[in-house]
């Protein structure tokens, strides 16, 4: 468990380095992503604590962002005014968003193989 | 004897300060609202991270403690987002497995779904007279929420409310997921998961893995890959779109 942690924590730190340094318009995490993911490609497979480890976290990543999420409360009137406005835009968003992704790969999945 | 025992009175001033509070308040209204998502073979409806969400809210403002109190104790779970990204390298890495020529029209399909889920939310909110705050949460509201966060402080807006927008996106997407499906007739399972990763990013991915496993890996993936475009991309698209 902890070996695993250890392993994502040094991609991490390595991605805020570069982040700080070289290209400051990409968050550090997202570097260390992309780190352990070529990381990940050389080696040809993911071990075992490190698997553990990225799995705990996929499965509660949502707690992760309680702590951000309870700040809107700071936005409650704000939010309040524009209710209309925010919950469409949110809603025909997701929907469209959803339906044009999958739209995208059917018919291109039509046009590259005949089914 | 200077060196005297603490008292135990102070003793309790420690433990019961705010940053302890706060994390135990975190942690419990989530195990909370996990367990009531358990028993409802896990309805997106009943997402745990809205339950915490929203007993955590009633609670400091019943007590009266302003959030920037209550954030001090519960920053130590907020640091670990950072940490969360980069492990999705691991559920994208297993979708690479079995990609067999998929990339391309995943790679594909997530920018242009992307890029919809920016336009439709930013010209809604913007033409039914939306401030700017609101507006510029809009822009990373489809993509994880580790990674929003990031990409709203990159280009400076609220990361708060990009974080809620995100949430609320999450379980909007996974109710309405498989009705959007059903009517667009899109059957393979991939397919479907790669949709839902876009669009409803980590609540998504728990409910497709739910339902079927070749799903879940795509959206886990397509979750992954859509979050590290949108990081890349999003900071330079609004750079240009605001000059």
């Amino acid at each position: 468990m902890i070996d695993g942690l250890v392993q994502i924590l040094i991609w991490q730190g390595m991605g805020e380095l570069i982040s700080k340094f070289f290209i400051p318009d990409i968050p550090g995490p997202v570097i260390g992503l992309l780190l352990l993911l070529g990381f990940l490609v050389i080696k040809g497979e993911v071990n075992q604590p490190l698997g553990m480890v990225a799995d705990t976290f996929r499965q509660h990543l949502g707690l992760l962002f309680v702590p951000a999420s309870v700040g809107v409360v700071l936005f409650l009137p704000d939010l309040k005014t524009h209710g209309l406005a925010v919950t469409l835009a949110l809603l025909v968003s997701v929907v469209l968003t959803i339906a044009v992704t999958a739209l995208v790969l059917k018919f291109f999945w039509k046009a590259t193989h005949d089914e | 004897m200077t060196n005297d025992r603490l008292p135990i009175s102070e003793i309790w001033v420690y433990l019961s300060g705010d940053p302890l509070f706060a994390l135990v308040l975190t942690l419990a209204t989530y195990q909370l609202g996990y367990m009531i998502y358990v028993k409802v073979n896990r309805h997106p409806v009943f997402s745990p991270v809205a339950i915490s969400v929203l007993l955590v809210t009633c609670i400091i403002s019943f007590m009266d403690m302003p959030y920037q109190k209550y954030f001090e104790g519960a920053q130590f779970v907020h640091f670990l987002l950072g940490t969360a990204t980069v492990a999705l390298a691991v559920p994208i890495y297993r979708g690479f497995n079995d990609l067999k020529g998929k990339l391309f029209p995943i790679t594909l399909a997530l920018t242009i779904g992307s890029a919809v889920s920016i336009f439709v939310g930013v010209m809604i909110a913007k033409s039914m007279g939306a401030g700017s705050t609101i507006v510029g949460s809009m822009y990373a509201k489809s993509v994880t929420a580790p990674i929003a966060m990031g990409i709203a402080e990159r280009i400076h807006v609220s990361p708060t409310l990009t974080a809620v927008f995100t949430v609320i996106t999450g379980m909007l997407g996974s109710i309405l997921a498989p009705y959007i499906f059903n009517a667009l007739n899109i059957q393979h399972w991939w397919m479907r998961g790669t949709a839902i990763g876009v669009g409803a990013h980590g609540l998504g991915i728990t409910r497709a893995f739910s339902i079927n496993d070749e799903a879940g890996t795509y959206a886990s993936m397509a979750m992954g890959l859509n979050g590290v475009l949108s990081a890349v991309l999003l900071p330079f698209i609004i750079g240009y779109i605001r000059t």
